[in-house]
Formats: C-alpha cells, structure tokens, sequence
C-alpha cells in the first residue's frame, strides 16, 4: 500500500539488492586482493623473513638489496628478451589471421588447430618442448645431425636456451592473437575497401593504410595484455628447469622473486622485487597508453 | 550489390594465373602454420607409443619401427606411489576436479549476479563498484604473490586447497565484464514485466537472465575451468600432501619419477592434454566466442 504513495521505497529495495549483488566480487577482491596489497606494501619496507612476526621496519634496504644484486639485474635483461615473443607471435598472429580471412576453404578447420597450444597446460607444454629439445635423442638435433650439423645444447647453452624459451613463447601465444585479429578483420567496413579501389590503390597500400589502422585498437589490447603476461614469464620455464636454467640463463624477474621468497625465505626482498616489476608494467603501460594516441584509431 | 556479387562471380569463374598463384600461396601459409603446430603433438604422441630403447636413440623415427607400444600408458595410468591406493594419474585427476569444479561453478555464479545488478538494477555506488573491479584487473597478480602467501600462513590455509578454491568464489572480473555484456542485450521491458507479475529480484535473475544467458555462461564456465584445470603455479605453491597433488604436479612431479622415460612421461603428457582438448573440440564455438568477445569489449 505505502510503497505506492512513496516510490522511493521501491528504489531503494532495489539498491539493496544491486549492491549485494554487485558487492560480491567486490568484496572477494578486498579481502584477497586490497588486504594483501597493503600487507606487500609493509613487507617490503620490513624484515620479513617466512613468517609475519616480529616485522622490523628497515626502510628502504630491500630495494636497495634487489638493485644491487647482480642477479636481479640479469633477471631484468632476461625477463626483457624473452618478452621478445610478444612482438614475435603478434606479427606472426597478423599474417596468418589475413591468410585465414581470405576466401578459402577449411577456415574452421584451421582455426581450430591454431588454437589448440592455448588451452593446453603449461606443465604438458613445457615437457613437450623439453623432449624437443633435448640434447640427445631430441627430434630438432636429430634433424640437424642428419643435415650434417652438429648437436646443439639447446638447453644446456646459456645462448640457445633463451632462444628456446622465446620459441616455445611463439608457439604458445599466436593462437589468442589470431581469434582476435580474426574477429576484427572481419568487421573492417569494406566499403573503404571498394573507395580506395577507385582510387587505385593496390593491395599492399590497402593493407597498411585501412587494414593495419582499422585493427589497430586489437593490436593495442594485444601489447598491453602480451606485456603484462609477458613481464611475469616464470612457470614455464621452472618446469624446464628449477634451477633457472644454464648460468641462470632462464631467471626471469619472477624467478628471482620466487627464488627469493620461497627457496631463500627472504619475503621481504621478494616482496621489493615485486613492486620493482609492478613499477616497470606501470611504467611500460603507461608509455603504451601514451604512445597509442599515435597509432590507435578509434573510428 | 548484385553488380558486385556478379563480378566477382565472374572473376571466380575464370581464375586468372595470379589468382591460382595467391590462392596456393594462401593455402601454403596456412598449412605449413599448422604444421608448425601440430608437429609437436604429433612428436609427442609418437613417441608416446616408442619403445624406451627407440625413443633414445640419435636416430629420430616418424613411426615406431616394431609396432605400437602402449607400455608407457600403462605405466603412467597405473602407476602408485607409495602414499596411495589409487594410481597417481587418476588421484591427481579427482583431486583436479574436486578443485576446481566449485569455485568454478560457484565463482559463475556469483559474477552473473554481479553482472545482472551491474546491467540492470539501479543503486547508487555502481559506477564506483565497476570502476574497482575495472581497477583489479589491472594488477599484476605477481605483486600478491607473497603476501597472500604469507596471511593463508597466518590462517593455516598453506598445505589445503583453501586459496585455490575460496578466492574464485567471489566471482572474477573478466567474467563479471563478459556477463554484464551480455545481459544489457536483454531488453529491459522483459524485466519491467516480470517485475508487474511480482517476481523478485533472484526470481528474474534465475527464471529470465540465467536461461537467456547458457551460452555465455557455458563459455565462461568452460574457460574458467580449463584455466584451473591447466594452473600450475598456485597448486604447486600451496598443496605440500602429495595426495592432495593436482593432475598437473603430479605430471610435473614425473620428471624426477620416470627421469630417462620418456615414452613413459610423453604418455603421461597425452593423458593430461587429452580432457582439455576434448572440452576444447566440443564445446569450440562457446570458447572461441568468449575469447574474441573479451578481446573485443576492452
């Protein structure tokens, strides 16, 4: 009866609902998220060894630590190159994607198996890859014996072993890249196709001036989203190997952190480490959105 | 438009040189990409079924020499370690359903809900709520690594499956952001008129957005299992009782088991490839739709 007369009553049933419902995950993201994110605030600027007790506050000496250790440098350069892999598998995803948008048979076919690597698991991945390139009855060596080529160490060489890490990157992330750039080269207007074709513009000039700008927000999203994954690169390789890698070869910021915290039990490094990588993503993010002005075009 | 379709009907009719020359071009591309990744597989599944004595020789066969040897199958499907009585494959797969299975129903839940107050309902901190959750998923997961680590010690969670399972109760972003897509394609009249007919707020989400909504929901629930069914990291940090060893551990703890097997641990592989690969042929269409949508909206 009185909710008729005072409809605000009404709303305000809904709100209650809207914003438990809405709270949930909300919720879940300050008790597992906001909580430990202000607890990695404090760690880093204390002792913390394996335990949350007895914290001293030391300032700023875990940074200090990191930036002045040798390996935590290394793990910067590494992690850097194998980001390389990134760029790689987009130039890659593009290419095929504008084969697959051609006029051909088997599109589904094809597009079923470039997906395939991304739903497999890390662990049947890395052991695939291992077997690959194994030193002795690996596949890729014995190919090269019988070209006449000597057995490489693949991962056994500092040198070839990062190699092996960016070609396992490949192999593993074209296939995200290709659903989307898939998707979005079918909803370029192909009217401005047919317009630069009265102007005569051939088919290269039509790829570069409407295709590569019209995709252009997907190659954003992709860069962002490849360096972010890219800048936390660890599982794959510690199911290569735990130890890194030949010489270290295979640190990446990751494993330096988690070598740190959990085989060293110095969570106060680990955490310092952890906000040094997160400055870099902010900071390399950053640099993209700034950047995309340039070359992302919105329509 | 008929002109054009005339055209280039007839420009198809007769193939000039340069047409057959790019369309075997095309082709080519395609194949030798998808050799690219399929050989691979194909080299792991062969040597799957290789005598241990042929998988290690220099000498790289494309086809086991005497047959067919389902030994390394065997081996790896009925193998015990002494800490059980069921063979660690098929443990390590009831321990990855039992992990996975309810945050992953659970956490769809709890994000389509989300995602109908986000679409549908008016309150007044909704622009605040979504602006956090567009917020989180910005950071890197790296960052909590440690301190999670350290309060599921405080509370005796490490060494259970407690923090792989309570947090993805609560729903995720990303699928709060796909849901919640979905849903403001629903008209709202329908609501307006459920809502004339008396049905409360739960009774509108289950009886008109959930049935509206399967295909999406298949989606993201398929994701979100595959992903916790392929996660490594989080299992390996957390479950110390190899009882408790997920499929994928378990796999990787195959490395120090059969350490110069390797018909034996590429069987292994398979076997933990195959239901993920499955659920990919057969439930394609959903997945591939998630993703490219996903992609599309941010």
């Amino acid at each position: 009866m009185q909710s008729a007369f005072y409809p605000q009553k009404k709303v305000s049933k809904e709100a209650v609902y809207g914003t438990c419902f809405a709270g949930i995950p909300v919720l879940g993201f300050i008790i597992f998220g906001l909580i430990p994110m202000i607890v990695a605030v404090i760690m880093a600027f204390t002792d913390v060894k394996f335990a949350l007790e007895d914290l001293q506050w030391v300032g700023f000496d875990n940074f200090a630590y990191a930036l002045k250790d040798k390996m935590f440098w290394k793990s910067v350069v590494n992690t850097l190159y194998f980001a390389l892999s990134m760029p790689i598998s987009l130039i890659v995803a593009l290419i095929v994607s504008v084969l697959l948008n051609q006029d051909i048979v088997c599109k589904k076919l094809f597009r079923t198996i470039f997906f395939i690597p991304y739903v497999c698991s890390v662990v049947a991945v890395a052991l695939m890859w291992k077997w690959i390139f194994d030193a002795n009855y690996g596949v890729l060596n014995a190919i090269i014996t019988k070209c006449g080529g000597e057995p490489v160490l693949w991962l056994q060489n500092a040198s070839t072993f990062g190699i092996a890490v960016i070609i396992i990157g490949v192999w593993t992330g074209s296939g995200f890249g290709i659903i989307l750039y898939s998707a979005a080269l079918t909803k370029v207007n192909p009217a401005y196709y047919e317009a630069a074709k009265i102007d005569g513009a051939n088919s290269w000039k039509c790829f570069w001036n409407i295709t590569i700008p019209a995709i252009s927000p997907t190659t954003f999203y992709l860069v962002i989203m490849g360096l972010i994954g890219a800048l936390q690169e660890f599982a794959r390789i510690q199911v290569i190997s735990t130890e890194a890698g030949p010489n270290n070869a295979g640190l990446t910021v990751v494993f330096y952190l988690y070598r740190e915290g959990f085989s060293y039990h110095d969570m106060g490094h680990a955490s310092a480490v952890a906000w040094l990588l997160a400055l870099l993503i902010v900071g390399i993010t950053a640099i993209n959105f700034k950047l995309s002005n340039k070359w992302v075009s919105y329509d | 438009m008929t002109e054009n379709a005339l055209k280039t009907y007839k420009h198809e009719s007769k193939p000039s040189a340069k047409s057959i020359v790019a369309k075997t071009a095309i082709y080519l591309g395609l194949i030798l990409f998808a050799l690219w990744i399929l050989i691979p597989f194909y080299i792991v599944v062969i040597t799957s079924f290789k005598t241990r004595i042929e998988a290690q020789s220099p000498e790289f066969t494309l086809w086991p020499k005497d047959g067919f040897h389902w030994d390394g199958y065997i081996e790896v499907l009925g193998y015990k370690a002494g800490y059980s009585s069921i063979p660690v494959v098929w443990l390590g797969l009831l321990n990855t359903l039992l992990i996975v299975l309810p945050p992953t129903v659970i956490g769809l839940f709890t994000s389509s809900l989300a995602a109908y107050a986000f679409a549908k309902l008016r309150f007044k901190s909704k622009n605040f709520l979504f602006s956090v959750l567009l917020a989180t998923m910005m950071i890197p997961g790296t960052i909590m690594l440690t301190p999670s680590y350290l309060l599921y010690d405080k509370i005796y969670w490490t060494g259970t499956a407690f923090p792989l399972m309570i947090p993805g109760m609560f729903g995720a972003a990303a699928c709060v952001f796909f849901m919640r897509q979905f849903y403001m394609g629903i008209p709202t009249d329908l609501i307006e008129a459920a809502k004339l007919d008396g049905m409360g707020y739960f009774g509108i989400f289950f009886k008109i957005m959930v049935p509206l909504s399967v295909p999406a929901l298949l989606a993201q629930g398929i994701l979100g299992f595959i992903g916790g069914y392929n996660d490594y990291f989080g299992p390996y940090l957390y479950l110390t009782d190899p009882t408790m060893y997920t499929l994928q551990i378990a796999l990787n703890s195959f490395q120090g088991t059969y350490a110069s097997k390797w018909p034996t641990m590429m069987a292994g592989a398979v076997c933990a490839l195959i239901p993920t690969l499955l659920i990919y042929i057969l439930a394609q269409k959903y997945f591939i739709q998630g993703i490219a949508t996903a992609g599309m909206k941010l």
